[in-house]
């Protein structure tokens, strides 16, 4: 069983050094001064952080995508990690909201995993939830709403150590643990599992970052130009190399991060956005908070409709109309960000900017085998 | 017939290795012009023939990766100098002279020309027209200005077009 481990991660391997050097952006190998586990990153991505009770490796990562995979971690067996993360939809569900193994719905959309490495804020509006090890316990436990559903005295070391893969894979990971199979080591390796994923193989970084001016349309040219235009400053919440303020690294791992009310509602009485989404308000209970969410990244955003927080507008030519016109329903909202000031723009304009953000698809995340379900083989 | 096999073979393999190894192709982008104009005796449009016999300087900026990238193009003070700005004669109300840089998505910042006067601030800020040797191209360019003295990067300005001088007192 352990050759086969071991066959996997050397396939992995294989695949990944494949598939970077099918594109033609400059790969540069970085050392994370925490540990040895070398991240392949292309020339403008920062190492990211790690904690340094959790440091990367790939023995980790790869127990933690057989985790992430696996139902067993749902109350009733019937959801996984990938039930609301789903690889093909960069790591989201293509629903408004997501809906728990017991059939509850959340109050909003699942955020794309898809670089969580470098992400300041793991949700939408919770600005003390930076760690990924802390938030795998979230879903796995949480009751208002019950996600997964798992109850702490579930049973879970009797069937992980039942289990052939995870006899091989807990010690393998946790070689020093006496008892490796533990839920802070499960959060462990979920969380270097997700760390993993790294989207830098889009037609725009084959363009910006590889030098191939062939890989975008000429719309996708002009609409990077209007992404970084002043009148419409989509950059200044969503700049970077990752598309978003609330990016982390290690060289910059305590950022103040910045949330965002985009005039999405403006409704009469205690609140102007509809409870529960109140946005950081819930945590900071401070008024001028109401309606602050985070600015997720853009990467992949193409294939993570519907969008906002409540995925309460289904296409991207729906927000760009939103912000065109300084917020819709939430134009005079009191919270709403001086960006959001609204611009005219053209229908080319439109297509153009849409053409940008499809470029930033990778389609190579969405299917890259290491990302994926490795219990199919099995 | 020899010979037009070798032929044939000579094409094919120089097709195959076009195909290996294709050229990268160089960035497209806007013609490079910038425009200097206000209270200076010499109003000026430089081109990119006009840039590249300037006398020009190279600055490294650090990137959010850690590692840097370095810049190349003409001193700003250089472009204002041709234009007649009194860069190294700053006296009295020429000390009330600023330099307002323009975008071609309309933002604007200010310098004043004490900053970047070599007996005053000398600070040095490019309009550059290079990054890593390539010119710049789509967002960046094909003209921005680079300020490695500034610790935010708010008045690197991208897409730079045009420089209007004004003397606050006359």
């Amino acid at each position: 069983m352990r050759r086969r481990t071991l066959h996997s991660l050397a396939a992995g391997a294989v695949f990944a050094v494949a598939m970077y050097a099918a594109t033609n952006i400059r790969l540069r190998a970085a050392e994370s001064e925490q540990n040895s586990y070398r991240w392949n990153l292309p020339k403008g991505f920062p190492i990211p952080y790690v904690p340094a009770d959790n440091p990367m490796s790939e023995a980790k990562v790869e127990l933690g995508r057989y985790l992430f995979y696996d139902a067993r971690l749902s109350v009733n067996g019937k959801q996984s990690c990938a039930s609301c993360h789903k690889q093909e939809l960069a790591f989201t569900d293509g629903r408004a909201v997501g809906i728990g193994a017991t059939g509850e719905s959340h109050s909003r959309g699942a955020m794309s995993l898809v670089n969580v490495a470098w992400s300041g804020a793991l949700t939408w509006n919770n600005p003390t939830m930076k760690n990924l090890e802390e938030q795998a316990l979230v879903p796995m436990f949480g009751e208002h709403p019950i996600e997964l559903g798992l109850r702490r005295d579930g049973g879970f070391a009797q069937w992980a150590r039942s289990d052939a893969i995870y006899l091989d894979l807990f010690p393998y990971a946790f070689p020093d643990a006496g008892d490796p199979y533990t839920i802070p080591n499960v959060t462990k390796a979920l969380a270097c599992f997700e760390r993993n994923i790294v989207s830098a193989r889009s037609a725009y970084d084959r363009y910006h970052y590889g030098g191939d001016d062939s890989a975008v349309s000429e719309s996708a040219k002009r609409g990077e130009v209007l992404f970084f235009d002043q009148r419409l400053s989509c950059f200044r919440c969503h700049g970077g190399f990752n598309f978003t303020d609330s990016t982390v690294s290690e060289r910059n791992p305590n950022r103040t991060l910045e949330f965002h009310n985009t005039g999405l509602y403006n409704a009469p009485g205690l609140y102007s956005y509809p409870p529960p989404n109140v946005g950081i308000f819930e945590y900071t209970k401070a008024p001028e908070d109401v309606g602050k969410f985070k600015a997720p990244t853009l990467r992949n955003i193409a294939v993570t409709a519907p969008y906002m927080h409540d995925g309460s507008i289904p296409t991207l030519e729906g927000v760009i109309e939103h912000y065109a016109a300084g917020g819709k329903n939430g134009h005079d909202n009191p919270n709403k960000d001086p960006l959001i000031a609204g611009f005219t723009i053209s229908a080319q304009g439109k297509a153009d900017l849409i053409a940008f953000l499809q470029s930033l698809t990778d389609a190579a995340v969405l299917h890259d085998a290491r990302f994926g379900d490795p219990w199919r083989r099995e | 017939m020899t010979r037009r096999w070798l032929i044939r073979i000579g094409l094919t393999a120089a097709v195959w290795l076009g195909a290996a190894f294709p050229q990268t192709p160089q960035q497209t982008s806007a013609p490079v012009i910038i425009a200097v104009s206000g209270d200076v005796s010499t109003p000026l449009t430089l081109k990119a023939e006009d840039l590249a016999v300037m006398p020009r300087e190279k600055a490294k900026i650090p990137e959010q990766d850690g590692t840097e990238v370095e810049y190349e193009g003409v001193p700003l003070r250089e472009i204002l100098k041709r234009a007649g700005a009194p860069i190294g004669k700053l006296r009295g109300k020429a000390l009330t002279t600023y330099v307002v840089a323009k975008a071609h998505d309309g933002y604007q910042v200010v310098f004043t020309l004490g900053e970047i006067d070599p007996e005053f601030g000398n600070d040095q800020i490019l309009v550059a027209d290079k990054r890593d040797g390539k010119a710049l191209f789509g967002y960046q360019g094909p003209l921005r200005l680079v300020c490695p003295q500034d610790k935010a990067g708010a008045r690197s300005v991208r897409m730079l077009e045009a420089l209007e001088v004004v003397k606050l007192q006359k």
